[in-house]
């Protein structure tokens, strides 16, 4: 039996199962969860930037492994390097998606929280760049012309990786606009008991979501590598034809 | 409702608002891509599955 006949089901249960997830820990956040004394319901926009920038520096790490395995594989072995490259292109796209999240819902708590959009902060300024490293990546993947660019993209892709933990020690070195950390950030760190199911579910929520980007974005990816190799054999063997 | 605030006129009712929405639109709009490109793309042919595109 082919695998895509028993992944299918176990893909439709995993989505219903994270639609549901999301929607009862969105419930938390936006109706459950106690509004916090300071900056009133703004505060609940926590619930959803929060998880996003965790994930957001997750995926690179799945980027990393796979484009070291592609580095690893290209010649030695090519039908595991393209499973290789298949992963780190759709963590590479999940990671973007999750750090312009990040981003954005940054800048729209902080238009509310403290009057600006946008400041060059250490943390903002990390993660910006940690966007633009895998933005560049997609481009590359996507623009280059030379055949050499899914081993240029992951040369590029393991030097991305040292900016994550620079964005996630950036309000441990540096204390500059952003909040300091809320969780192992010492003795005054942390949420109140009360916001923790909120926090802790949609945590879960957007991991199982992002599981599910990603195991999605794969599947394409092996299909349209499959349609490529398929191409091309159809191609040799036309050409063998014409020489007969 | 217990949550009609979120639909208030103020800065930050509009952002809380805007931020929810903006997750959804995103996420769902990405999931919406892969699967419009999974309808373009073409299946295997059936002569490569049993090698090359066994997982696919």
């Amino acid at each position: 039996m082919k695998r895509s006949r028993i992944l299918a089901p176990v893909a439709i249960v995993w989505f219903l199962l994270t639609l549901a997830a999301i929607a009862y820990a969105t419930r938390l956040g936006l109706i459950v969860a106690p509004t916090e004394a300071t900056m009133g319901n703004v505060q609940r926009i926590f619930y959803y930037h929060v998880p996003t920038s965790m994930l957001s520096l997750l995926f690179p790490y799945i980027n990393f492994v796979a484009s070291l395995c592609y580095l690893y594989w290209r010649r030695r072995d090519p039908l595991k390097a393209l499973t290789a490259d298949a992963v780190a292109i759709s963590s590479a796209e999940v990671t973007v998606v999750y750090s312009s999240l990040s981003l954005l819902t940054g800048m729209l708590w902080g238009r509310a929280a403290w009057g600006i959009w946008w400041t060059w902060d250490a943390r903002l300024t990390s993660m910006l760049l940690l966007w633009l490293l895998y933005v560049s990546y997609l481009m590359l993947r996507k623009l280059s012309s030379t055949g050499q660019s899914h081993t240029l993209a992951a040369v590029l892709s393991v030097f991305a990786a040292i900016d994550v933990p620079i964005v996630f020690m950036s309000i441990r070195w540096w204390r500059t606009q952003h909040p300091a950390p809320v969780f192992g950030g010492g003795a005054d760190s942390g949420i109140d008991p009360s916001m923790k199911p909120a926090f802790g579910w949609n945590v879960l929520a957007w991991a199982m979501w992002g599981i599910f980007l990603l195991a999605m974005r794969y599947a394409l990816e092996r299909r349209r590598q499959a349609s490529e190799q398929d191409a091309a054999l159809k191609a040799i063997e036309a050409s063998l034809e014409i020489a007969r | 409702m217990k949550f009609t605030w979120l639909f208030g006129s103020s800065m930050e009712a509009h952002h809380l608002l805007w931020t929810y929405l903006a997750v959804w639109l995103i996420q769902g709009g990405y999931l919406a891509w892969i699967v419009w490109q999974w309808m373009h793309t073409d299946a295997p042919a059936d002569a490569l599955d049993s090698e090359t595109s066994e997982e696919f």
